[in-house]
């Protein structure tokens, strides 16, 4: 019973980088999040984490940023505004599909 | 990829979390769930906190004022358990929105500071002007009032402030609750000023706590 889900945002349609983009979606919009606070979110390893960032940022959906805390170096991972917008588009594609989906299993019991 | 990470499945093909769109919605909600209570900055737990703090301070307050435990609660120990639970109340109220708030910065990061501090540099106002009033011959009699009054009128205002920042209609009316209290212990007079401290402060204080906690429970259950 696979499916291929046509028109979703490959950038996004990957259940790392979704589960990062709901954890920064959920942030108060121009809010970052440390990297390891954000490991802690969303239960990865760093190495994982990092090269999922980095998809995201090549897409510009995410931004990060190094600061210093005295004279530590610290991560920052925020969503950017075209990051909120295709997480917004991506959740609108699933409903859409969702309805036709679920419309076409209407039909055909009638 | 460079650091020996598999590359990706295809679309929608290898992930079974993901493959149909019911699922992938069903992963999000489900995650988003998990995030949000993990940032969930808990306001029952600091409103039940103070709510304590007020009932059983004020409460022990007024049995050592009027003398009705005069062998069991003397007035020193009323102090010191009211001093306790009021320096864990305030430990959790700063402790609960930093531990939540941990690595996250930015906007809503900055208005919580800003609010935070605004609590401690209130009641230096309120220390300094009962101090100075003391100094300048306040009646002994008025003290516990002046200090009880003004208090609650800082306590009041800084919640109306919350409720401006944050869209909270429960913190505005706990606001107006408390400033209310505050009068009303004035007109009462010692020490049932203290009686009303505990059991309307505090009392309002915890309604205010099971509000907010059947809210969350609630929109729990929706989202």
């Amino acid at each position: 019973m696979e499916q291929v889900l046509p028109g979703l945002d490959s950038v996004i349609h990957a259940q790392a980088r979704l589960r990062v983009m709901v954890a920064l979606s959920v942030l108060p919009p121009g809010d970052r999040v440390t990297f390891p606070r954000l490991q802690d979110l969303v239960g990865m390893t760093p190495g994982n984490l990092s090269t999922h960032l980095h998809k995201l940022e090549d897409a510009s959906y995410i931004a990060i940023t190094k600061a210093y805390q005295g004279r530590t170096p610290v991560t920052y991972v925020t969503l950017t505004r075209a990051g909120r917008q295709a997480f917004e588009d991506y959740t609108a594609a699933l409903r859409e599909l969702l309805a036709a989906a679920n419309h076409e299993a209407h039909e055909e019991k009638l | 990829m460079h650091n020996g990470h598999p590359p990706d499945p295809p679309v929608g093909t290898t992930d079974p979390a993901l493959a149909s769109p019911g699922q992938t919605l069903a992963l999000i909600k489900a995650q988003r769930r998990v995030i949000a209570r993990n940032l969930y900055v808990d306001p029952a737990l600091i409103l039940g906190a103070w709510g304590l703090a007020w009932l059983v301070g004020g409460g022990a307050g007024y049995l050592a004022a009027h003398g009705w435990l005069a062998t069991g609660v003397p007035i020193w120990l009323a102090g010191i358990i009211s001093g306790v639970l009021f320096a864990a109340a305030t430990l959790v109220s700063f402790g609960e929105p930093a531990r939540r708030g941990r690595g996250v910065a930015g906007p809503s990061r900055r208005v919580q500071a800003v609010y935070g501090w605004s609590w401690p540099l209130a009641f230096a106002g309120v220390l300094a002007l009962n101090l100075a009033l003391d100094q300048q011959g306040l009646p002994a009699h008025l003290a516990p009032l002046l200090w009880t009054g003004t208090s609650l009128l800082a306590v009041g205002l800084l919640y109306l402030a919350g409720g401006m920042l944050w869209d909270s209609r429960l913190q505005y009316g706990l606001g107006l609750w408390v400033l209310v209290t505050g009068a009303a212990g004035v007109a009462a007079g010692y020490p049932g000023n203290f009686a009303v401290l505990s059991l309307a402060g505090g009392g309002g204080f915890l309604v205010a706590a099971a509000v907010a906690r059947a809210r969350h429970w609630q929109s729990e259950r929706a989202a």
